[in-house]
């Protein structure tokens, strides 16, 4: 049925959007990606349908979208989390089957093992590698201290707030000095005023860590604000209904979203959901 | 984390002030409705035997025996509970042949299987330590299952994506956070200890703090075996506080009102 009407809309906008991404070859390269669970009724519910994007090294990529529109399914595909169904997922030309040791997710709970301090979590990555090098301690020192974590280390993660808690999570996932770094609405759990302070630290870990990022978010303004790129999800299947170029200049801060271009940007992705949302109560 | 330790002393004056109201007023009730003591016997009656059994030594052989009962079923019920309990959430042969059953066998009133110890383990010690065992194992089997069922989702797909082995995944992340309800199964085994101890004597024995109930009674010495029952709750409290104790220890990252505490 939904193949029926895919057909009858057309191709979606990503289509031509891959057609003109530049020659080098990305780092990130997902084609025709399609993803189906079946439900405990032995129905099969189509979470990604479609979905082609290329994703250059260093880049920063934002993607939004209604809850249940997949993004969370396509980033666990990207952390080989899980399986795709059919189509190509490929990360620095391999083709992705399982987790990697260059990809490092946060995820929307930091996820910290409770009975461990702050610096045993944050050594984690290291330590299920074998490695408990001075080297290894003190690069997540250093980590805990760019974080403003310096005199938490040997707290427990029930002692710190949540926003600490998912700066922790994001030293760990960043230990092992991965080369993307997929975080799934990190900060969806956190307080406005916290959420916007984690948005300015995550944009200087960028600029200072030089990662290939992928930000889930459902808040159009964080998309924005953070990302290069801005990949707009439509609801089940998800697929890619546009991708919008985020042409404001870094370095941003909280100002930039008072800029009128900014505005722009969200209004314009507002009415991308508008219009999907409108087209799913035409069907 | 330690409540207890932030109360007021003001607080605990009044507990223990309750205490001798209530004492008190079942002094004054024996005394002035006439109550024989074969039926109620007053708190200084209890006091007095409570001392007389201490200071003749008449207890302490069988206070000995419950101890070493409690102590050795226990240790035998957990020890076996820890083993089967891990062996059925980590090799999915045993949870599909073996836990069907555990679960049926659990239905059963264990202490009903007593006379039974009785005739294959003879009067002595052993038949005890048995029903101890017995008793103490099933809670602890139970936690020990639901203890590894409980591992966060979350944290099982980080793990993942660290790439963590599946030893790592277990000594990491599932064994510590089995341990939360592992704790709570030993707090239940504590107490169910001292029952097993007490039903084994019931059924038969010539010695211990269940035996010495049984021929008090006998005896129609009521303040006697409220003397007794005296030592077995003293055993129980002590056995609890010392889960506890273990508890805010081991699983420190646990706040006291989040335990899954059932007892």
């Amino acid at each position: 049925m939904s193949k029926v009407l895919e057909r009858l809309l057309g191709d979606p906008p990503s289509g031509r959007d891959v057609a003109a991404a530049p020659a080098t070859s990305p780092l990130i390269e997902i084609v025709d990606l399609e993803k189906r669970f079946k439900t405990r009724s032995g129905e099969v519910v189509t979470a990604l349908s479609n979905v082609a994007l290329n994703i250059q090294e260093h880049e920063f990529i934002s993607v939004v979208g209604p809850s249940g529109c997949g993004k969370t399914t396509l980033l666990r595909i990207l952390a080989g989390l899980e399986q795709a169904s059919s189509g190509v997922v490929r990360c620095g030309g391999e083709s992705v089957s399982g987790p990697r040791p260059d990809v490092s997710v946060v995820f929307q709970q930091a996820t910290l093992l409770p009975w461990d301090t702050v610096m045993t979590n944050v050594m984690l990555p290291v330590h299920l590698k074998g490695d408990k090098s001075a080297a290894a301690a003190a690069r997540a020192e250093r980590l805990l201290a760019f974080m403003g974590l310096k005199d938490f280390a040997q707290k427990y993660p029930f002692e710190l707030s949540g926003g600490m808690q998912q700066r922790v999570s994001i030293c760990r996932a960043l230990m092992r000095d991965p080369r993307i770094l997929l975080m799934d609405e990190p900060f969806g759990a956190l307080d406005a005023m916290t959420r916007e302070a984690m948005n300015i630290e995550l944009m200087r870990i960028w600029v200072e860590e030089r990662k290939t990022v992928i930000f889930i978010t459902h808040s159009i303004p964080e998309a924005v604000l953070l990302g290069d790129r801005v990949i707009v999800m439509s609801p089940r299947p998800g697929r890619v209904s546009e991708i919008v170029d985020v042409d404001i200049e870094r370095p941003r801060n909280l100002q930039t979203m008072s800029s009128p271009r900014f505005g722009e940007l969200c209004g314009h992705i507002r009415t991308v959901f508008g219009a999907e949302s409108a087209m799913g109560h035409s069907l | 984390m330690t409540t207890s330790a932030n109360t007021p002393l003001f607080h605990r004056l009044q507990v223990l002030l309750f205490a001798v109201v209530i004492l008190a007023v079942w002094e004054g009730a024996c005394r002035v409705l006439h109550i024989s003591s074969l039926i109620l016997p007053t708190p200084s009656e209890i006091a007095g035997k409570l001392v007389s059994l201490s200071v003749s030594g008449v207890i302490w052989p069988h206070l000995w025996a419950t101890l070493v009962e409690i102590f050795s079923g226990f240790l035998l019920g957990v020890g076996a509970g820890l083993v089967s309990g891990a062996l059925v959430s980590l090799v999915p042969v045993v949870e599909r042949l073996v836990y069907p059953y555990l679960v049926a066998l659990q239905t059963l009133p264990k202490v009903a299987i007593a006379p039974l110890f009785i005739i294959w383990f003879g009067y002595g010690l052993f038949s005890k330590v048995v029903v101890t065992a017995l008793v103490c194992f099933f809670p602890i089997l139970v936690s020990v299952v639901a203890g590894f069922h409980a591992t966060d989702k979350d944290q099982l797909d980080m793990m993942k994506a660290f790439g963590a082995t599946k030893w790592q995944t277990l000594v990491r992340l599932r064994i510590p956070s089995a341990l939360v309800l592992i704790f709570a199964g030993l707090e239940i085994a504590a107490v169910l200890a001292v029952i097993g101890a007490i039903v084994g004597e019931f059924v038969g024995a010539q010695v211990g703090l269940g035996y010495l109930i049984v021929t008090l009674n006998f005896n129609l010495d009521v303040p006697g075996v409220f003397a007794v029952l005296i030592y077995l709750s003293m055993i129980g409290l002590i056995l609890h506080g010392a889960m506890r104790f273990a508890a805010r220890r081991y699983i420190f990252w646990i706040r006291r009102s989040d335990a899954a505490v059932m007892v």
